[in-house]
């Protein structure tokens, strides 16, 4: 307990809601002060467009918005691929899906995914797959494991794309992708990898010089930066087998009434004006995880996933669903949905997600119909747990459990 | 503070009256969002319903509001219930619902309404 620190100071949000308790980081985490100032510093000083104006405001807003590309780029060791700024996951892996899938893949090959993803991970894929006559196979989950043992019978010589998530929305398990990616190459060199890192890149370094992926998804509103603007990191390879999505303005060489060129930069992916502010924002989320330090965050959250656990495992008539590898653990108590779960700790301004998460297969897979999660962020406290815990005993006592 | 959670609605949720099964006309409907199903059976005489059941599973909110319901709409003409709403389910319930738990607590008489169409 001696020096552990207390952060919610650099969330304005807790000033205006004191009582808070937010355990919902898996959904979005708050943002603190320094990435709500600089957003407001762009619209208030520098609120230009660009990559088009030669006045000094916008060129201002180019450089910021650059800079916070570069600093996304050195966070997740992205040397040696390109950084495309997208609305969030959600739209990097769809233009994985379109922009590479489409062009790249050939009738009678096979994607794979797992059983464990969160359907922005699975429904892009499922398309896909209809539109140019694909395969999907998956990897099934063994508490709350990807199962490895029959990896040969799964992935085989027509897999050319396997999608997986790092860490999952539901159980907190982290899968262990450079081993699988590892493994995959043995089978099929040629298969191309995308890693969703949503739930990742705000709870654990990442080293993609090390990982070994082709594409590496993840949202700025997930790692205390804002909503609407996320990153598709594309290996220099697969990005230049890439196709644009999204035809307009912004992304285009030389436009003729019938036909036209598109940039060779990587703006040629940003078509539109992007959502600049948040891009320069998602910047700032990098520089206060790495003014805390990743090492830190890691630490704070893995001291207060155990007491999580230790707390939950105290509680009779809890059913936890976790591989407590990350600070993500789904439960259901017999006999109460969990949307009255959650509505009684609401009432005690303690914030859970009750559902499925966005996560039915996996759910399926586990047994249940829908769960009530608690997922952590570098706000919370011990104090936070004993509040989830009072809240979770005055359950059982409403439903005389 | 869980005022909502009453006795009433916990005995309902929990030791429902009207759980079951007939045969007769059916509706159903399915809130994927939150995994709740509900089905409820009739049996209809001139209008009249004579005798009703839901099946299903959801939180004790919408499972405590269609069994209290259907206590109350039992014997009376289908006609007549098409033209409740909502409010007369919260009254039922004696309680005063969040937008969101209106939601949970409407679903059996959406449900209701849909029989014979």
């Amino acid at each position: 307990m001696t020096n552990f620190q207390n952060y919610k100071h650099f969330f304005p949000i807790f000033k205006n809601n004191p009582d808070l308790v937010y355990l919902d980081s898996g959904a979005t985490t708050l943002k603190p002060q320094i990435v709500l100032d600089k957003m407001m510093e762009y619209y208030t000083k520098y609120s230009a467009n660009i990559h088009r104006g030669i006045y000094g405001i916008s060129e201002m807003a180019t450089e910021e918005y650059e800079k916070s590309r570069e600093k996304l780029r050195k966070f997740i060791g992205g040397q040696d691929g390109q950084v495309i700024f997208t609305g969030g996951t959600t739209e990097a892996i769809n233009l994985v899906a379109r922009g590479w899938g489409d062009k790249n893949l050939v009738e009678g090959e096979e994607i794979v995914v797992t059983e464990m993803e969160h359907h922005s991970n699975l429904i892009p894929w499922q398309e896909l797959v209809k539109r140019k006559n694909l395969r999907l196979k998956f990897m099934t989950v063994n508490n709350y494991e990807l199962r490895v043992t029959n990896f040969g019978k799964v992935i085989d010589k027509k897999t050319r794309l396997l999608a997986i998530t790092q860490v999952s929305n539901v159980t907190g398990s982290v899968n262990p992708i450079k081993k699988i990616i590892e493994e995959a190459r043995k089978i099929n060199p040629k298969i191309v990898v995308v890693v969703d890192g949503a739930q990742a890149v705000a709870h654990r370094p990442v080293d993609l010089q090390d990982l070994g992926c082709d594409f590496y998804a993840f949202s700025g509103h997930k790692m205390y930066g804002p909503t609407g603007i996320g990153v598709l990191w594309a290996k220099e390879e697969r990005y230049k087998e890439m196709e644009p999505i999204k035809f307009g303005g912004g992304m285009i060489a030389e436009v003729g009434l019938l036909e036209s060129t598109f940039s060779s930069g990587v703006e040629k992916f940003e078509g539109g004006t992007p959502p600049i502010a948040e891009a320069i924002g998602m910047g700032v989320a990098v520089d206060f995880i790495e003014k805390i330090g990743m090492t830190k965050i890691k630490k704070h959250e893995e001291e207060l996933t155990a007491y999580l656990r230790f707390k939950l495992e105290k509680v009779a008539g809890i059913k936890t669903f976790s591989a407590w590898q990350s600070g993500i653990v789904a439960m259901e108590i017999a006999g109460v949905h969990p949307h009255d779960v959650a509505q009684i700790l609401a009432d005690r301004g303690v914030c859970v997600r009750a559902g499925h998460h966005c996560a039915m297969p996996l759910h399926k897979a586990l047994g249940v119909e829908a769960t009530t999660r608690v997922s952590l962020g570098i706000y919370n406290t011990k104090e936070d747990i004993d509040k989830l815990v009072e809240g979770l005993e005055a359950v059982k006592k409403i439903f005389n459990i | 503070m869980d005022d909502i959670y009453r006795d009433l609605i916990i005995d309902r949720y929990q030791n429902p009256k009207n759980r079951g099964k007939i045969k007769g006309i059916e509706a159903s409907e399915a809130n994927l969002l939150c995994g709740d199903k509900l089905l409820i059976s009739a049996e209809i005489k001139n209008g009249v319903i004579t005798e009703i059941k839901f099946d299903g599973g959801g939180c004790a909110i919408s499972m405590a509001a269609v069994d209290l319901l259907l206590d109350k709409i039992k014997g009376k003409k289908l006609s007549e219930i098409k033209k409740m709403s909502g409010k007369e389910v919260e009254e039922m319930m004696g309680v005063e619902l969040t937008p969101a738990r209106k939601k949970c607590a409407y679903l059996g008489l959406e449900v209701v309404k849909k029989l014979g169409e």
